[in-house]
């Protein structure tokens, strides 16, 4: 009989989650129309030839040069040639340069005399990614024109070339980027930020049909029709799930695929956890549109806390415990890990079996506390068939 | 400005003298205090739970700059100078070796288990071909699935190999005998020193935290805009607010019409609670985040503080033009979500506005939170003159008192029409 009551729970549920306008933008849709908005902005992923001036006091050969490699690099895009730092930095403050080096005057005949001769690069900090992007190709370009200029000088002085230019760097390092080997940007945050995505969506739209139940009086009912109403939640879970891993990180080509089967059992563990944490918030609410009111802003603070964009290293010690209260947390942790990194099973086992806790858990508690009242006696109350 | 001006066959005795708005602005203002006590929840979005959100988001990043990221060495050479390099690595404050790795699969897979986010590879003859004058090769395998950290790491190995190799270089010289000091001066010809101009330590705190706590309180005050407003339309008690603000009666099936002035003030009176709540919780995070933390940002604070307040106007405002567009506190709200939460992924913050496509840009560049982070960098760390600002200086409060003007225009049409209040 609870068997029937379950299966009755879910079928009902479902149709109920297909009806209510509210609740299938929600939880179908909306992870949908999520997946193709927040990819948006990051489809270019690589940031080239960002625009930088280059103040140039000097008026060589050489500082000439610097300005021709400056423009050939990939990472930049010499928009300006000054001989006034002033202007460099008004064209800043107007957005309409991220960066700029200074050739002092006389660099040449330092470099010449083999005195310092540094060029100093000013570069934006408050834009993580410009500012990277402009060291990194000045760094480049002076790299090289200084090596040509090194290089020059010692075959002058009597070594050969070869050893020369070895002699120059004796420590090489070459850095190889693992898992998201174009460095993209999109391939970074969105794979991490999907699994927000679904859970927002998902627990909100649940703590939605929740809060009617309860606005109706018939949020109450005993374990076997909440273990299909979470089912039912869960299977909507699953296809959002589905949707993102074999269908968006596929479309939107993503680092994807390392393990699909670990993925899936992922998903069996993030559903039911995220609907019953959905179900607990409606069922404290008791209201339709309230979970929407006070969880919609919680999506923000969760993102840094789950580790992927903030290194869980630098968290306060408190804090890189309490993370673990969000599905997500566990849930991004172990889907990079299967989705991008291609991890075994085991090596997630501890998300993985953090989820199915939280899952059961949670569950014991919303069935004992939505409980039917005084069985029998109380209409509006569902009863198992 | 006459309250009693429209049609109303069942007024009270208190709608028959003229309205002043300052009068109407009050009672919408009492009566929305009244609710507020009466119901903690929904007074707790816009005081306590913000507060605590906003620290929370301050906590995170207090750190300020990542320090101590464990990677793993894997050393194939096993001479002095590997272990050299291994006690510089160490002694880099952004790094700690946490794991010594016999193979390179060991420490792939301790990477995959989420132990360590990189791997630093010596290779055998690292030593030897030093010493043979020829370059000595190290790998580092990044996750760059972890783009922050990965950048932090690569930068840290990269500064520790170059002073190694510096190290090493003159060492090489003063064995061929050329003199110490030409070879402490010539070692590069041409040295590139960096030089961050606004943000100098790259400080996240400075710069992550600033930048998120507008954007969760933009998420705030849109939904608190939408919540206020959303709520009486979804209750039908849209004539109940506007008779007891403006002492207008209520027509028999229930609707109100009111002017657009008095509709305004009733608007006014209602979100000064959000407003207020909102506003000063930002003002004493950015009050905190600079003064408080010892931060003297270049630029004009007082400015940032006028513009904040503004910006959270406008948020709560949107709310409302949302809540009585859509008639439905619920779309309201799905749209507060779908405008406000991802705003700080189009802003330009991470990922720059230039390289978007143009249609990801149109949107980004149509979203107010983009115009107010701009003028906070601008103002906080780029120490720009005022005047660069000014536009958004201007356009701020400009855009919120046109948009309480449209709520006004709207709430007249939604006040008229009861039949199609009550929509979940």
């Amino acid at each position: 009989m609870a068997a029937r009551g379950c299966a009755a729970a879910w079928r009902d549920t479902l149709a109920e989650l297909l009806r209510d306008k509210g609740a299938l933008l929600l939880i179908v849709l909306a992870p949908v129309f999520y997946g193709f908005f927040y990819p948006w902005p990051y489809a270019t992923e690589v940031l080239q030839r960002v625009p930088v001036a280059i103040v140039d006091l000097d008026h060589s050969s050489l500082s000439r040069q610097i300005v021709r490699y400056a423009d050939a690099s990939p990472d930049l895009r010499v928009a300006m040639v000054t001989g006034d730092e002033e202007s460099a930095r008004q064209a800043m403050w107007r957005g309409e340069i991220e960066g700029y080096a200074l050739l002092t005057r006389d660099l040449r005949r330092n470099v010449l005399r083999g005195r310092p001769a540094p060029v100093v690069v000013s570069t934006n900090g408050s834009y993580a990614l410009y500012n990277k992007a402009v060291m990194t190709g000045f760094t480049a370009v002076i790299g090289t024109v200084s090596a040509g200029v090194e290089i020059a000088q010692r075959t002058a002085r009597g070594q050969g070339r070869a050893q020369a230019m070895a002699g120059r760097s004796p420590v090489g390092v070459s850095a190889v980027a693992l898992y998201n080997p174009t460095g993209g940007y999109g391939s970074y945050v969105v794979p991490a930020v999907a699994l927000i995505i679904m859970q927002q969506t998902l627990l909100m739209g649940i703590a939605m049909l929740a809060g009617t139940w309860a606005e109706a009086g018939r949020l109450r009912a005993p374990a076997s029709v909440w273990l299909g109403r979470v089912l039912a939640f869960s299977t909507a879970g699953l296809f959002a799930g589905l949707v993102y891993f074999g269908w968006i990180f596929w479309l939107q080509d993503y680092p994807r695929g390392g393990n699909p089967l670990g993925a899936l059992v992922l998903l069996l563990c993030y559903a039911p956890a995220v609907s019953v944490a959905g179900a607990l918030l409606g069922a404290w609410l008791k209201d339709r549109e309230q979970a929407l009111q006070v969880w919609l802003f919680t999506s923000l603070p969760i993102a840094f806390l789950s580790g992927f964009a903030w290194p869980v290293e630098s968290l306060p010690p408190v804090l890189q415990a309490v993370r673990w209260i969000f599905p997500s947390t566990a849930g991004i942790d172990a889907s990079l890990r299967l989705n991008q990194m291609g991890a075994p099973l085991a090596d997630v086992a501890g998300s993985l079996s953090w989820l199915a806790a939280w899952a059961l858990a949670g569950f014991a508690a919303l069935a004992w506390w939505m409980r039917p009242r005084d069985p029998g006696t109380l209409r509006g109350d569902v009863r198992s068939a | 400005m006459s309250a009693a001006a429209g049609p109303s066959p069942h007024t009270g005795g208190k709608s028959a003298k003229r309205e002043v708005p300052s009068g109407v602005f009050r009672r919408a203002a009492g009566r929305e205090a009244a609710w507020l006590r009466r119901h903690p929840r929904e007074l707790a979005m816009i005081s306590w739970v913000p507060l605590l959100a906003v620290l929370l988001l301050w906590w995170m990043f207090s750190a300020g700059i990542p320090t101590r990221l464990p990677i793993a060495i894997v050393d194939d050479d096993h001479s002095a100078l590997s272990r050299q390099l291994a006690r510089m690595l160490e002694a880099a404050p952004g790094l700690r070796i946490a794991r010594r790795d016999a193979s390179l699969a060991e420490a792939r897979a301790g990477m995959e288990r989420g132990d360590i986010y990189a791997v630093v590879a010596i290779e055998r003859d690292f030593s030897r071909d030093i010493k043979r004058g020829a370059s000595g090769h190290v790998t580092l395998y990044h996750n760059a699935q972890f783009y922050t950290v990965s950048g932090l790491v690569l930068r840290d190995v990269q500064t520790v190999a170059m002073t190694l190799s510096a190290g090493v270089e003159m060492a090489a010289r003063i064995r061929r005998g050329e003199p110490a000091q030409a070879v402490a001066v010539s070692s590069e010809p041409i040295r590139p020193s960096s030089l961050a101009l606004f943000n100098p330590s790259l400080n996240y705190e400075q710069f992550l935290a600033a930048a998120l706590i507008p954007a969760l309180l933009h998420i705030l005050g849109m939904t608190a805009g939408a919540w206020a407003v959303g709520r009486e339309i979804r209750d039908r008690t849209v004539g109940a607010w506007l008779a007891a603000a403006t002492g207008a009666g209520t027509d028999p099936a229930g609707g109100v019409c009111i002017a657009a002035g008095p509709a305004l003030a009733a608007l006014a009176g209602k979100l000064a609670w959000p407003w207020a709540g909102l506003s000063a919780v930002g003002l004493a995070a950015l009050l905190w985040l600079t003064w408080g933390r010892g931060w003297h940002p270049p630029g004009s604070l007082p400015w940032v503080a006028v513009a904040l307040a503004a910006f959270i106007a406008l948020s709560i405002t949107m709310g409302a033009v949302a809540a009585l567009a859509t008639r439905s506190l619920r779309t309201a709200l799905s749209l507060a979500g779908v405008v406000t939460a991802p705003a700080f992924a189009f802003s330009g913050m991470g990922f720059p506005l230039a390289a978007m496509p143009a249609g990801a840009r149109a949107w980004a560049l149509a979203l107010p939170y983009t115009h107010y982070i701009r003028l906070q960098v601008e103002q906080l760390q780029m120490g720009a003159p005022l005047g660069h600002s000014l536009p958004t200086f201007v356009l701020m409060p400009v855009g919120a008192v046109l948009l309480a003007l449209a709520a006004a225009w709207l709430l007249r049409g939604v006040a008229a029409e009861p039949a199609r209040w009550g929509g979940r």
